[in-house]
This record gives structure tokens, sequence and C-alpha cells, in this order.
């Protein structure tokens, strides 16, 4: 089951801009190294559900994954062969909001070849671009 | 002990973020030097001198400012969003044999048995807070951990400080421990349709529209 929100205040959301860059969540805090994206974007839950699979199939219990992102925000869509009009649609999906810095994902226990080769196999399955980072100095 | 450096700082006159901004373009880094009872000033430091010394794990540095020739310690660095260029650096004026208290690095040595025996090795904290001479700043605190089987802990306590230094975190804290791999299902489970999060307050709101005759 893909992530979602227990309770929420509102069931629908606006659109918003993701205006900015991560200046919280930017480091890597909780493993050795992380996947970091480069550009603002939503990450639908499906796919961090995909990311995790594709992470846990290469780790295989040789390391620990850490998924940083959380879906909060709902999408809605409308229904198909439908005219426009009579309102906003039913709530569809949900997305996790990421700014360009955001570490998503980190590993602990890999070596840096295993790390990347992992976080290789999770990009592809990211609609953004993204990038491997290890702790910055004297962390 | 940690490296030691030099580092040849200037008094920065224009203050504030538009200038700061004109002095990082310039390949130039702004810093601030305080400690020891003195005014704090406000530096600026060549970024090809200072990138190297803070990427060597350097924490005192010989700080040349005004002619004057005095140890600082590099308190507080701040980086750019993506981790990649030096934004800010604190500098505190510290005494040869002054005691600090500071962060320093721990750094595992060895391969666990329990690791190879299908274990996980949890590193729970990755920096312990010492006590030492700001001349003896350890690197980093070294534990072996290759005795540790599966369920096997390292506490605070058990951790051997390096000479010189006291370690201030509660003795009973786990610094690494071994843990057993616990299997994660790794299939998708259908999404059930329909399915949405409670909304606050929903309730609340039905129950009274329900006892409230509606209005004619």
């Amino acid at each position: 089951m893909a992530l979602m929100p227990k309770r929420v205040k509102y069931r629908k959301s606006q659109r918003g801009r993701i205006r900015g860059e991560a200046t919280r969540g930017n480091t890597v805090s909780f493993g050795d190294f992380g996947l970091q994206c480069l550009q603002p974007g939503y990450v639908r839950a499906q796919t961090i559900e995909a990311c995790r699979v594709a992470a846990m199939q290469y780790i295989r219990g040789d390391g620990k994954l850490y998924i940083r992102i959380f879906p909060h925000k709902p999408c809605t869509a409308r229904p198909l062969e439908t005219r426009m009009g009579k309102g906003k649609g039913e709530p569809d999906h949900w997305v996790a909001v990421v700014k360009k810095g955001t570490v998503m994902f980190e590993v602990a226990g890999l070596p840096q070849d295993a790390a990347r080769e992992c976080f290789a196999r999770v990009a592809y399955k990211l609609p953004i671009k993204v990038r491997l980072v290890g702790r910055r100095p004297g962390e | 002990m940690s490296h030691e450096g030099n580092l040849v700082v200037e008094r920065r006159t224009k203050l504030g973020s538009l200038h700061s901004r004109k002095l990082r373009k310039a390949g130039i880094i702004p810093a601030n030097v305080y400690g020891h009872h003195e005014p704090t000033a406000s530096v600026s430091v060549s970024e090809e001198i200072l990138t190297p010394l803070i990427h060597s794990g350097t924490r005192v540095v010989n700080l040349e400012f005004e002619g004057k020739t005095s140890k600082a310690l590099v308190r507080e660095v701040q980086w750019d969003t993506l981790g990649q260029k030096i934004r800010h650096v604190d500098l505190m004026r510290v005494d040869p044999n002054e005691k600090l208290t500071l962060e320093v690095h721990v750094e595992l040595k060895g391969t666990a048995p329990g690791v190879l025996a299908g274990g996980v090795l949890d590193h729970e904290m990755r920096s312990l807070t010492v006590e030492c001479l700001a001349i003896a700043i350890p690197d980093s605190i070294i534990i072996k951990v290759g005795h540790l089987e599966i369920g096997g802990v390292i506490h605070v306590r058990d951790v051997e400080a390096p000479p010189d230094t006291k370690i201030l975190n509660h003795p009973e804290l786990v610094v690494v421990q071994v843990k057993k791999h616990v299997e994660e299902d790794l299939l998708l489970a259908p999404a059930e349709g329909g399915e949405l999060p409670e909304i606050v307050g929903r309730k609340v709101k039905e129950e009274a529209a329900e006892e409230t005759p509606a209005k004619k």
C-alpha cells in the first residue's frame, strides 16, 4: 500500500508553486549516503513505493534504507471523457512536494559503490534529476 | 590529533547580505571571529584556502588577523543548499591550553562477525561530545567492532577515550549495535480503491447537522 496521511484537515488542496531551495532536510542525517534532488517537483506515493521496492531488492538485508519524504499533498483528477466545469475533481493520488536540495532517500551500511548502484536503480523511477551525496565534512 | 592550518583573514567593512553575496561571487567567504572577551570582528577569507582546510577536517587554525597571530576553532560552517560550497564560517578564538567542548566524529574499524552472519550494523551515534585541550583535539574516536555478534552493543561507557580527552555523553547511550535483520515485504500490496484518510472535524460537523433540524 502506497503512503498516505492518516488524517487530513481538508480533502483537496490548491496546487501552489514550488519556490526556493530546501533549507531543511538537505543533509544526510541518518545513513551514510543519500539521494538528493537537483530540481523541484512532485513525487507520487506510488513512485516512492516503487523506489523503496527497487532499493530493498538491491540492499537485501545488507543495509538500511531511510525514506525522508512523505506524500502529504492530495492531487485531484477529473474522470475520463467528462466535460469541463462542474467543480474541482475528486482526490486521485498523493504527492510529496520536493524542493531542490531535498535528500529523499538515505542508505546506511553499504559501501559507496553499492550505494551508487542502489540509487541508480532508484533514480530510474523518479521524475526528477538526482545525485548521490555523502555526509558533509565534520558531520 | 587534528591538523592545523594557517588562515589569513581581512576585516570586512561592508556588511550585509548584498555585500556578502558580492564577496562570494568574487571567491571570498564571509566569516566572523569572536571569543575571549574581545570584540566580534566581521572578516573575509579566501575560498581557495578555506575549502581544502575544511575538507581535510581541520578544527583549529592559526589565524592571522591585523598583524596578530592567534589560534581559532572552526566553530560552525554554513553550506549552500546542495552542500557543495561554503557560505559562511564562524571562528572562535581559543587559548591553546584551554579546555573545549565539541563534537568528535566516531569511526568504526573492522568487520563485525554479526554482519557476516546476516545482521545489520546500526551506527546510532556518529559523533560524541568530548572535552579536550584546544591543541589536542582528536581527529576521530575509533571504535573496534571486530567482536560484535548479532545483538552485540557498544555503549558510550565502553568507548575508550583518546588521551587527555573526556567523553561527556550519557554512559548508557548506544553508539553502535548489530541488529537481527528483519525481512521486509518487498511486494507491492494492491491499492484499496476509494480509501481516503479521515478528515479532521468532519464527524463532529455531521453529527451537529443531524441534531439540528433544517431551517424552513
